[in-house]
């Protein structure tokens, strides 16, 4: 199909972008690469007035290291994160994500602050953010925030972000060297959105333990139970605890039943692959 | 056998355009002042039209049925008994009966202005209890697709054959399976679109449009427009793909054609995915219950089957909705000599797109009656099911053979073949694999698949006329013309999608004339041009339109050796044709020679010269039984007991298709079939909710297998060349698709059973997987 | 409407548009260059893969307003390109195309392999294909003349980041 008739807006820095979506509230669209935002459009799903085109804007393009935070521009592609274009502050947990997204012609353009901003929930970049306790600013008429992403997603495709705020970065704070991750996932195909996905991330320096499931149509969970049993201790002794963490856990998330034996499953691998 | 005739794997000459985006297709038509249609489709599954109110300022570019003037009614008939016909709307007249049946079309000047029209016109529904799935329908009191019908059932057919009396009482062991095989799309890349305009120098209707069957589309639309065929020039250029979905007379299409009649303007529509996933998930949608009473060795004394058929809303035109069940039925027994059966196939119609059939069509369905059911025969005796198969199949020395549903299985060795499938797999170390546990827990299965596949049969009481269909396909033409420069024209009625017969038919002129393929052009899809066969469907062109290629051109050897003799001062008998010359005891001279004194010296032709000269007609009548070609799949999984995903880790395909013009294209059909196989098997299902809301409307949902899906195979072929067809070709084109989801199926299964487990229905899913296992956990039946 | 300026297939064209118009629409109604295919318009299918600024991206999902001033390769833009000769010959030598719609996009994707990952075997290059559909060729042949070509080790022509 054909999107419905729009005006494409291309503002050229940050403070005439979010001028312009305080201007229309309710009619325009923010769109980065377009890969999520794009379908949308041409399905009719979503028929903005206004599409406000910032991915050409340079602060959003950027990364940097502010102390022991890595800030990546919202506008930073899949792509550049696959091919080691900004530093490895997560110990290559970031690059092994961003390989496993979709396909290369859409992480070429597809963006991280895009993909956040979506809160498609079972996409890997919402997981992994929420698996590194990641934050993320925000810019609007009120000047500039940050929020923690566990926060910032409030449901399948919802979020906190306000009529005339743009998501600017995402702040991901370094993993100790003594850090471990690992990351399983299990897809109908390669490719596509994932059924069941387990981050997990023990950095006893940082006195974090944190597992993650991600799901097709639920935000994704922290998994408490699991993630407490995990930390500071290693994963082989503790097969039997994990077992009942887990379960605990699925049942607080409220996991579907026809689904438990693949997350759990899922989350076991995730957890067994911790390097 | 030559390098560049039968048997060659010559690369195709088609591939330049496609290579360098010169292709051709609907889409790529640029005719100068074309408006763009857009439908507006019914967004409920069964309700009543109230009203349709049109945009304000648009409304001369909206048409309903009211408007679309002077059209005639669509409706597809068979002669079977009891069979029900319905009337295919051309836009919808009383009340729409699946999700995306079109009600009115909107004409702009670029598609999205026409979609902007369309989104504006208002229609409102009353709506209706929809009858979503084919036990909905079968159900005492279910709301009546057609209410003229009393029920919803279009066709039930019944065939018995032997004495099953006899082998039930004499059977051993009694097995019985049932499966269910959902919904799904065909898929092919490009979906279905058409340009029409008018020639006002010709006074025709030119239409060009994405189809598989120029001259039957020819012919429904002359009907419903009300025109002379004459003056109806259908156009199928280059065709994305279509796998059985671009064969019938569809809506859009005549609305086109009339729109462009009406305004004498060109009009095209181009079908988006979206719009496409709606309207054509219209394939496969089968149940169906075997049961084989066996001796206590395993051998087959006789057969039961129940299908139950989902045809959706209507019958297309012009072959209608009810030949699947009679199909499945036809080749339920498969290859084993089975004397007794008794089978019942009742197509049922729902609120869902018209059925049409899908590469394959109802053999996938027969293939995992007869294949689940050995498997299952094997496990009750105790043999392995390879064995278990080799005690049942018809043998060599049998053929031909006629079967109980009187089907002649004309040749082949059944056997063979799935013996070297289970050694392509290594099957004793698999099966030995299979006594131990896996390091990484997974479950091991192997299961095969044996089949033939019914190809090339032709008009009469064994083939299409069985059916009392309207349009029964008879002889197949083929024009053969030697140019003034000594190249060919070679002009057929079949039409290339994608099978390569640029290429393969030109092999044939080489086997015949020993001329060049690269100075054939094969010309089809235009009829205009093309002499009038029924387009390419049912594995039928290399038999079909290869026989008759044979047939004209070696009717253009007796003007072309004459010409040469001629020219040569020698006899016609001390003359002969090879590599596109005629030689003669004392020299040789070229085809273009020839063509030079037949088109600018005709005085210096022979005096007995046949005045048709160089362009040679023929046509082609099939074998009406057909020619069977089979194959053998032998499928290893490993199956997650976790996750419930699957994965191929080995599969082979031993495939006779007889003589093989080219073998490169032949792999090329079976692995491309098998793609679509595995998609059968494993990823795709077109779902619906409660309501008959399609849910599976976009490739996010709707799964297609990739390239990381497709598992190495290892291929082999055998040759066993046909006795009933020219050259011993048989047709090999859906052969590839037929096996997987029977094969998959039986390996799942035979990987499930330590835990009690099974899988009867396709795609078999992660999620099916999973529930199977805990349904065995929790002591439910397998 | 919006004014824009992209440079196809190294001739730069200016074209009044329609806001909404696609780039993959922007190249096949102005520019009359149909090489490039539309599957889907939602990204998955992979027929309209073409190269943008040297990398392949989805031409239905990218507006022609947003490739102002870019530089794009369709399947009809690679004459006398040594690494999409060869890629051509081995597609037509091993049987890698049947009704060719998906081919353009599949072109690109193997150019794009071919050029950057320097390791390729079969599994690699499978996965870096699962976002190009083809129903017809059931892949194995794509795969295997994308190896061919791998074992030739031709240089990409010029280069664009």
């Amino acid at each position: 199909m054909k999107p419905a008739q729009f005006g494409y807006l291309r503002p050229d820095s940050l403070a005439e972008a979010i001028g312009l979506l305080k201007d229309r509230p309710q009619d325009a669209r923010v769109m980065a690469g377009g890969q999520s935002l794009g379908p949308m459009l041409n399905l009719r799903l979503a028929q903005p007035k206004h599409v406000i085109d910032i991915s050409r804007l340079g602060e959003l393009c950027d990364s940097s290291m502010s102390g022991d935070t890595l800030a990546i521009g919202a506008c930073i592609t899949h792509a550049q994160i696959e091919d080691g274009k900004i530093t490895d502050v997560t110990r290559g947990l970031l690059t092994q994500v961003a390989k496993g997204i979709a396909y290369r012609a859409v992480r070429n353009r597809g963006t991280l602050g895009g993909s956040l901003a979506h809160a498609d929930p079972a996409a890997d970049w919402l997981t992994t953010m929420i698996a590194l306790d990641a934050s993320l600013e925000l810019a609007g008429t009120n000047g500039r925030s940050q929020v923690k992403v566990a926060k910032f997603v409030t449901g399948a495709m919802e979020t906190t972000i306000e009529a005339a705020q743009l998501l600017t970065c995402v702040l991901v704070p370094r993993l100790s060297t003594s850090a471990r991750w690992g990351y399983a996932k299990y897809a109908r195909k390669p490719g596509d959105f994932a059924e069941s996905m387990a981050i997990a991330v023990v950095d006893p320096d940082r006195a974090s333990s944190r597992v993650v499931l991600g799901r097709r149509s639920e935000p994704p969970a922290l998994m408490q139970a699991s993630s407490q049993v995990l930390a500071g201790k290693p994963a082989e002794s503790l097969t039997e605890k994990l077992a009942t963490a887990i379960e605990v856990d699925l049942s607080s998330v409220r996991a579907d039943q026809a689904d438990w034996t693949m997350h759990r499953a899922i989350v076991l691998r995730a957890i067994r692959t911790l390097t | 056998m030559s390098e560049l005739g039968v048997g060659a794997s010559l690369p195709r000459l088609e591939d330049e355009r496609f290579l360098h985006g010169r292709a051709q297709f609907c889409a790529d038509i640029a005719l100068p002042g074309t408006l763009h249609a857009a439908f507006v489709r019914s967004s409920h599954a069964h309700a009543r039209i109230v009203a349709i109110k049109k945009p304000s300022g648009s409304e001369k570019q909206v048409y309903c049925a009211v408007d679309l003037a002077g059209l005639r009614r669509i409706r597809s008939t068979a002669k079977l008994p009891g069979f029900k016909p319905s009337d295919w709307p051309v836009l919808t007249v009383d009340k729409v009966r699946h999700v995306g049946e079109p009600i009115a079309m909107a004409i702009g000047a670029t598609a999205a202005e026409a979609e902007d029209i369309a989104a504006l016109v208002e229609v409102e529904f009353e709506q209706l209890p929809a009858v979503v799935s084919m036990w909905d329908a079968l159900a005492g009191g279910a709301p009546l697709v057609h209410e003229e019908w009393g029920s919803n059932v279009l066709v039930d057919m019944k065939l018995e054959a032997g004495d099953l009396a006899a082998a039930k009482s004499a059977a051993a062991h009694v097995v019985e399976r049932s499966f269910r095989m959902n919904r799904m799309h065909p898929l092919p890349l490009e979906g279905r679109a058409c340009v029409a305009s008018y020639d006002g120098r010709l006074d025709e209707l030119v239409i060009y449009v994405a189809h598989q069957l120029p001259v039957p589309l020819q012919i429904g639309l002359s009907q419903i427009l009300g025109m002379s065929q004459r003056r109806v020039r259908v156009v199928a250029p280059d065709v994305g793909a279509s796998f059985g979905l671009k064969t019938y007379v569809e809506s859009e299409t005549v609305c086109v054609a009339w729109a462009a009649m009406k305004l004498r303007r060109p009009v095209r529509w181009i079908q988006d995915r979206y719009e496409s996933l709606v309207c054509d998930a219209n394939c496969r949608d089968y149940h169906c219950k075997v049961i084989a009473y066996a001796d206590a060795n395993g051998r087959v004394l006789g057969m039961e089957c129940d299908v139950t058929v989902d045809s959706g809303a209507y019958s297309p035109w012009p072959w209608p909705a009810g030949l699947e069940g009679g199909l499945a039925l036809g080749n339920m027994q498969g290859c084993y000599d089975i004397r007794a059966f008794r089978g019942r196939a009742v197509n049922v119609v729902s609120n869902k797109p018209a059925g049409q059939p899908f590469r394959g069509v109802a053999r996938p369905l027969s293939c995992c009656g007869h294949e689940i059911v050995m498997d299952a025969v094997a496990h009750t005796v105790g043999i392995d099911p390879l064995e278990a198969r080799l005690r049942n199949f018809v043998q060599p020395a049998q053929m031909p053979y006629v079967s109980i549903t009187k089907k002649t299985l004309d040749s082949g060795d059944y056997g063979a073949a799935l013996k070297r499938a289970a050694e392509l797999i290594g099957l004793p170390s698999i099966r030995a694999r299979q006594k131990q546990a896996e390091p990484d827990g997974r479950l091991i299965g192997v299961g095969f698949a044996s089949f033939y596949e019914q190809t090339a049969y032709g008009t009469g009481p064994f083939g299409y006329a069985a059916w009392g269909i309207e349009l029964v396909p008879g002889m197949e033409p083929a024009v053969a013309r030697l140019t003034g420069d000594g190249e060919l024209i070679l002009e057929v009625g079949s039409h290339s999608h994608g099978q390569g017969h640029e290429t393969v038919f030109a092999q044939l002129a080489n086997e015949v004339l020993g001329i060049d393929p690269r100075k054939v052009s094969v010309r089809f899809g235009d009829t205009s041009i093309s002499p009038a066969g029924t387009g390419t469907y049912a594995s039928r062109s290399m038999v079909t339109t290869g026989g008759a290629i044979i047939e004209a051109c070696q009717l253009l050897q007796v003007p072309i050796i004459k010409i040469g003799a001629h020219l040569l001062q020698c006899k016609e008998a001390d003359a002969r044709i090879r590599n596109g010359r005629v030689e003669g005891p004392q020299g040789s001279v070229e085809f273009a020679e020839i063509g030079r004194a037949w088109y600018h010296h005709p005085e210096e032709l022979p005096a007995d010269i046949d005045p048709a000269g160089l362009t040679a007609a023929a046509g082609h009548k099939a074998y009406d039984p057909g020619v069977f070609a089979y194959s053998a799949h032998a499928a290893v999984v490993a199956v997650d007991r976790e996750i419930g995903s699957i994965e191929i880790i080995d599969y082979a395909i031993v495939a006779d298709c007889g003589t093989r013009v080219n073998p490169l294209l032949v792999e090329g059909q079976v692995v491309g079939g098998f793609s679509n196989g595995l998609g059968n098997a494993l990823y795709e299902e077109s779902t619906y909710d409660e309501l008959g809301q399609p849910t599976a409307t976009t490739l996010a949902d709707y799964t297609a297998p990739g390239a990381p899906s497709i598992p190495e195979l290892k291929l082999d072929f055998m040759e066993t060349r046909s006795p009933f067809a020219m050259l011993g070709m048989k047709g090999i084109g859906e052969n590839g698709a037929i096996g997987p989801p029977a094969a998959i199926a039986n390996a799942v299964n035979d990987a499930l059973r330590p835990l009690g487990a099974s899988v009867y229905e396709t795609p078999i899913t992660a999620r099916r997987v999973r529930a199977a296992i805990a349904r065995a956990r929790s002591g439910g039946t397998a | 409407m919006k004014a824009v300026t992209i440079c196809v297939n190294g001739e730069r064209i200016s074209r009044s548009v329609d806001d909404r118009l696609s780039l993959a629409d922007f190249l096949r109604e102005h520019c009359l260059l149909t090489g490039t295919h539309i599957g889907c318009e939602h990204g998955v299918c992979g027929a309209c893969t073409l190269m943008m600024n040297g990398q392949p991206v989805r031409s239905c999902l990218t507006l022609a307003a947003a490739a102002d001033g870019r530089d794009v390769r369709t399947v009809e833009g690679y004459e006398g390109d040594a690494l999409m000769q060869a890629i051509r010959r081995a597609f037509n030598l091993r049987h890698a195309l049947q009704c060719g719609f998906c081919t353009p996009g599949m072109l690109a994707t193997a150019y794009d392999i071919l050029s950057r990952i320097p390791d390729l075997d079969r599994e690699r290059i499978r996965s870096e294909l699962a976002g190009n559909l083809c129903r017809c060729t059931g892949y194995l042949s794509i795969v295997t003349a994308i190896e061919d070509v791998h074992a030739q080790g031709i240089a990409r022509k010029g280069s664009s980041a």
